[in-house]
């Protein structure tokens, strides 16, 4: 393992730390706990609160994207471990604004389990809670199992739309049903080429073999769909979109936002590679693209590889993921 | 302490006894939990029950069922494991189903355990034979419940309880695991005893406890 760290154990209070002082102003603790973190500033009069939260190692997931028109709040778990109900209900308590609060994580148990539990501590304080799940991930369940899907990049469009209408001043009834539009119409597809390491395991948690590739793997190396030799950018792109495509489906006429997202350990001159090929293919299915986003959007600490998000668009979705949004790991203009 | 209803008091008592048996059983809990899991269960159960039996030694709460509630809001936030989650899930759902009771007969035990063992199997997830808590709490509250039909008084009505999720427990030995790290072992884990099931009886086997005297 060959990481800067100062001690394993220290990783993520001291990553904290250091967000923190980078941005000051824009981020703050409550209640003396690094892993509750919220917007900086004086809260807005009945904004819907909307919060997310989940294990470490993931950046900009899910504390990247606390800001304008995105997130009010975060709970941030040790690497890849859920954090507790307790820190959710402080992060929940700190930014509900007379408005209720809107939770938007990833379907993973520990999460469910713990995000539930705050909703109901929450609710005996009188703050009103409701949940939307990421389960954007076609290779972790078939569709007739969505319910068991894993939560992936596209979350990022959920925290977008439901991000834009809340700043808005949106009621909590009008952000959840935006959020899950969004979800219904997002989906993601994964390939890993190298496994990540959790510090303070300090080796990989499985082997993937030089030359080898893992299609449809988790952001925690979760088991994918196919494993075998590395092929083309080109090759992979023809196995991965269209397994994206037929599972919503995205038809011909159909306009789309595009998401190409790092795993933490690939370039971007590879993203790009990838959406060329991707930008390509839709044109041929007739699909337009209204707008694309390459980066780092879900990481999973330094694997090598990629994800393929797409938003099916109407008017509505359109507009929010138009709207300008502004933190400390992403910011665009109105488009 | 009257044997007819388990009164605030009483009920702080239960939670204690709970506490202490916890405490006891710490490297048990710790060994059961190693077999197929991580081990941290025989840690976080004494501290979740500290917590709560620090509240319930403070509680302000005026009715048995809302300290029992509140008791288990401090545990969730002591020990937010998932198995801490989850009895602190059952302290909560049981306190609110009997929260206006100014003191708990045999009738309101049951309630308050069929809310508990209902709450977790919800939050959980899970149900009856995944080998889990609630393969001891179940038959429990079924016990408190036919005891309370035949109007026995609660003294008699928790040991029985007590010994229906000591039965449960040992029943579990023989499920095979579904939930958590556990269910990475499957089969293995038929014949070992279930952790969460030994929390189960412990709790019950604590509430026995604190009304013999």
């Amino acid at each position: 393992m060959k990481k800067f760290l100062n001690e394993a154990e220290r990783f993520v209070p001291d990553m904290i730390e250091g967000i923190l002082a980078a941005h000051p102003g824009r981020l703050a603790s409550v209640a003396d706990d690094l892993h509750c973190l919220v917007k900086g500033g004086p809260k807005t009069p009945n904004k819907v609160g909307i919060a997310s939260g989940g294990g470490s190692g993931h950046l900009p997931l899910f504390l990247g994207y606390i800001g304008d028109g995105l997130l009010d709040g975060c709970s941030i778990g040790d690497v890849f471990q859920s954090p507790s109900a307790d820190q959710m209900l402080e992060v929940t308590r700190a930014i509900d604004a007379g408005a209720g609060v809107l939770y938007i994580y990833g379907n993973y148990g520990g999460d469910v389990l713990n995000f539930d539990m705050a909703t109901e501590m929450a609710s005996m304080e009188d703050i009103t809670v409701e949940t939307v799940l990421g389960a954007d991930d076609v290779a972790s369940a078939p569709k007739t199992e969505g319910q068991k899907r894993r939560g992936v990049a596209g979350i990022f469009y959920l925290f977008k739309c439901a991000g834009a209408l809340a700043a808005e001043l949106a009621p909590l009834a009008e952000v959840k049903r935006v959020a899950e539009k969004a979800a219904a119409n997002v989906r993601t597809m994964g390939v890993a080429l190298t496994p990540c390491i959790v510090p303070q395991v300090g080796k990989p948690g499985f082997e993937l073999g030089e030359g080898e590739m893992e299609i449809g793997m988790g952001i925690h190396g979760e088991r994918g769909i196919r494993r075998g030799p590395l092929v083309t950018a080109d090759t992979i792109v023809d196995e991965m979109l269209p397994a994206i495509l037929d599972d919503l489906p995205y038809e011909r006429g159909d306009e789309v936002s595009v998401l190409v997202n790092g795993l933490g350990a690939t370039p971007k001159e590879e993203l790009y590679i990838l959406f060329r090929r991707v930008a390509r293919e839709l044109q041929q299915r007739g699909i337009t693209i209204f707008n694309t986003y390459v980066g780092e959007f879900a990481t999973s600490m330094e694997m090598a590889g990629a994800s393929i998000s797409l938003l099916k668009l109407d008017d509505e979705l359109k507009r929010l993921v138009s709207r300008p949004a502004d933190t400390p790991f992403f910011s665009q203009p109105q488009l | 302490m009257s044997m007819d209803v388990l009164d605030l008091y009483g009920a702080a008592g239960a939670v204690h006894a709970v506490r202490l048996l916890m405490d006891e059983h710490r490297d048990r809990l710790v060994a059961l939990d190693q077999a197929i899991g991580d081990g941290d269960l025989g840690l976080t159960m004494p501290k979740a029950f500290a917590a709560a039996d620090d509240y319930a030694a403070s509680a302000s709460a005026v009715t048995p069922g809302k300290m029992l509630m509140q008791a288990g809001m401090a545990m969730a936030k002591a020990a937010p494991s998932t198995m801490g989650t989850l009895v602190a899930t059952g302290f909560m759902r049981g306190g609110k189903a009997v929260a206006e009771a100014a003191a708990l007969d045999t009738s309101g035990l049951a309630s308050f355990f069929r809310a508990f063992t209902a709450g977790i199997m919800e939050r959980g997830k899970t149900q009856l034979g995944n080998k889990t808590v609630v393969d001891a709490l179940d038959p429990a509250a079924t016990a408190l419940e036919a005891a309370a039909a035949r109007g026995t008084d609660i003294r008699t009505a928790l040991a029985e309880a007590a010994t229906a999720a000591e039965h449960g427990r040992t029943a579990a030995r023989q499920m095979m695991s579904q939930h958590g790290k556990a269910a990475v072992f499957r089969e293995q884990t038929i014949g070992i005893d279930d952790p969460g099931a030994a929390v189960g009886a412990l709790i019950l086997q604590g509430f026995a406890a604190s009304v013999q005297t």
